[in-house]
């Protein structure tokens, strides 16, 4: 019962990442209309930037490094965008998709030149949990869920409260429309990546938090997330959201049944078991 | 002498794996992201095949039967989808190929690999020294060039590339586009089976690490290079790639620069491709009849 009740919380702080993922990934989706096979890299370059500016010779506190991390991140983003895939707008799906895995490959192996291949963590010390019902939860866990919190809260003022996120569900309803509406549509644009860059941030420091650092942990949560948005319909940010938390518990239940080998084969699962139910949103022709 | 011939084993296999990926990407339009898996399966079904004493024939015919089922299984779920969800899908089922050969350790020793594959023995005829492996290696590529070629200069060719250029008008056509996308992934997935089960006979040893992003990445970038769409792409591609990439094996580097020299070429890798796709996405070759 212990150990069910573990799995459930390590399942929420799971899911708690994964939905930032997911969040971020769909929300270039809609805006640009593709899957930005380079969103894993921005969540794990996001990580070591912090990792970064925490170790020596700079040694800067959690909460300040946070600030140059996140720039640099969103810096990343931005420049993904203007020197990979603006060039590419016109051009077909395919080549954007080719240049997004290529680009991909390119970050994650720049992260391997700098850091190297091995596992490395924030260099935290490991504090034992508080006990309550029996779980042992510590203070990282419970700093991950709030944080989780109060993006989705940012989240949902910038995109219902505010002109830019507005002029952003616009763009992503409908690009022509929104154009002739006299929308900027690049300034729409680069607030999308600068969102979506800012929840890789966070998410894969939270990720970092929870687990550690390495080159290849982007790769893996992107499949994560996109299972994510595929469950939660593509390009809605709220069903992103409750994606990637179905994710999590899954993940985290689904251990106790099959061997922790496969747990990172769980998302893949669930993908294939959605596209043989193939809901509808799912099969449009390929535009 | 002998590296120019393990160059020109490397090249053929290579030309194999990107020929079927060509098939699938090129002709038909499927953005196969994990195409690495069938590869892996190839080498793997046939290296455990004959390291139980199972004459070659049979475990290459079981090794091309593996990766072609594996292809038809995963062809039904993900052939539905629209282009880049196909190709994230494929992405995750590349990952999780190999972590089966990383978790089931009583079948592929796991992490440590399958050491000793035995040299390839055809019809009593034994493939041991570098200019008798070249020799199978040119031969099967040549002879799945001249399959390809007929496949994709008949009908059943013609309606990969309708598929790929126009779904409506191909369903108007009265095509059946998910019949078509199928076959084109099975024969795809076989031949791609076909260059793994090479391989592996070819080094003699295996593990989860050959079967990576970087291998799907590397056999993309041939085919993208050489030039999607065209007979000869893959040739071409394979030529320049296996050249650069194993000519920085053999230049005896100091070890310690390993570490850096690695991520290195994989970073040019990806920008390669970044940059291929934005100034000349046709490639080398350009397909003929093709628009823009």
């Amino acid at each position: 019962m212990t150990f069910l009740l573990q799995s459930i919380f390590n399942g929420l702080l799971a899911g708690c990442i994964y939905a930032l993922f997911a969040m971020g990934l769909t929300l270039i989706y809609g805006v640009l209309n593709f899957v930005n096979f380079a969103h894993g890299e921005l969540i794990m370059w996001g990580a070591y930037f912090l990792y970064l500016f925490m170790e020596s010779p700079l040694g800067l506190p959690l909460p300040i490094a946070l600030i140059p991390a996140l720039c640099l991140t969103i810096l990343l983003g931005l420049s993904m965008d203007r020197f990979a895939f603006k060039p590419l707008r016109q051009a077909n799906r395919l080549t954007l998709l080719i240049t997004a895995l290529g680009l991909s490959f390119f970050l994650r192996n720049g992260a391997q030149l700098f850091w190297g291949a091995e596992l490395r963590t924030y260099g935290f010390e490991i504090k034992r949990g508080w006990k309550i019902f029996n779980i042992s939860i510590t203070t990282n866990q419970i700093a991950i869920i709030l944080t989780t919190l109060v993006c989705i809260a940012v989240v949902y003022l910038l995109l219902h409260r505010s002109r830019i996120g507005k002029s952003m569900r616009a763009v992503s309803d409908n690009l022509e429309l929104a154009r002739v509406a006299g929308i900027n549509t690049r300034r729409t644009i680069r607030f999308a990546w600068i969102m979506s860059s800012s929840l890789a941030c966070i998410g894969g420091i939270l990720l970092a938090l929870d687990t550690n650092l390495q080159p290849g942990m982007g790769m893996i949560n992107l499949v994560k997330a996109f299972a994510a948005i595929l469950l939660g319909g593509v390009g809605n940010i709220w069903g992103a959201l409750l994606g990637g938390i179905v994710i999590g518990f899954a993940e985290n239940l689904g251990v106790l049944i099959i061997s922790t080998g496969y747990k990172d084969a769980i998302a893949f699962g669930i993908m294939v078991l959605l596209l043989l139910l193939k809901p509808p949103i799912l099969y449009g022709s390929q535009d | 002498m002998d590296l120019f011939l393990h160059l020109w084993v490397m090249i053929f296999i290579y030309t194999i794996f990107a020929m079927s990926l060509n098939l699938e990407m090129g002709y038909t339009g499927l953005f196969n992201f994990g195409h690495v898996a069938f590869f892996g399966i190839g080498a793997y079904v046939s290296a455990l095949l004959t390291l139980h004493q199972v004459p070659f024939e049979f475990a290459l015919v079981a090794a091309l039967l593996a990766a072609g089922l594996l292809g038809f299984l995963l062809s039904i779920p993900s052939l539905r989808l629209r282009g880049d969800t196909f190709g994230i899908a494929t992405l995750g089922f590349g990952e999780i190929i190999r972590m089966v050969f990383q978790n089931e350790v009583w079948l592929t020793k796991g992490p440590m690999g399958l050491p000793g594959i035995p040299k390839p023995v055809l019809f009593s005829y034994r493939f041991a020294t570098l200019p008798q492996y070249l020799l199978l290696t040119l031969g099967f590529s040549v002879l799945t060039f001249l399959v390809l070629r007929i496949i994709i200069r008949s009908p059943l060719g013609r309606a990969f590339k309708a598929v790929r250029e126009d779904e409506v008008a191909a369903v108007a056509l009265g095509k059946n586009i998910f019949h078509f996308r199928i076959k084109s992934f099975v024969i795809g997935s076989v031949l791609a089976g076909l260059a793994g089960t090479l391989w592996g006979h070819y080094t003699t040893f295996i593990s989860p690490g050959d079967f990576t992003l970087l291998e799907t990445i590397l056999v993309l970038l041939i085919v993208v290079l050489g030039g999607k769409g065209t007979e000869l792409g893959p040739l071409v591609g394979a030529v320049v790639l296996i050249f650069f990439q194993e000519s920085l094996r053999f230049l005896r580097l100091p070890a310690e620069w390993s570490r850096y020299l690695a991520p290195l070429q994989q970073m040019i890798f990806g920008s390669l491709l970044i940059f291929l796709m934005i100034y000349r996405p046709e490639g080398l070759l350009r397909e003929k009849g093709a628009g823009r």
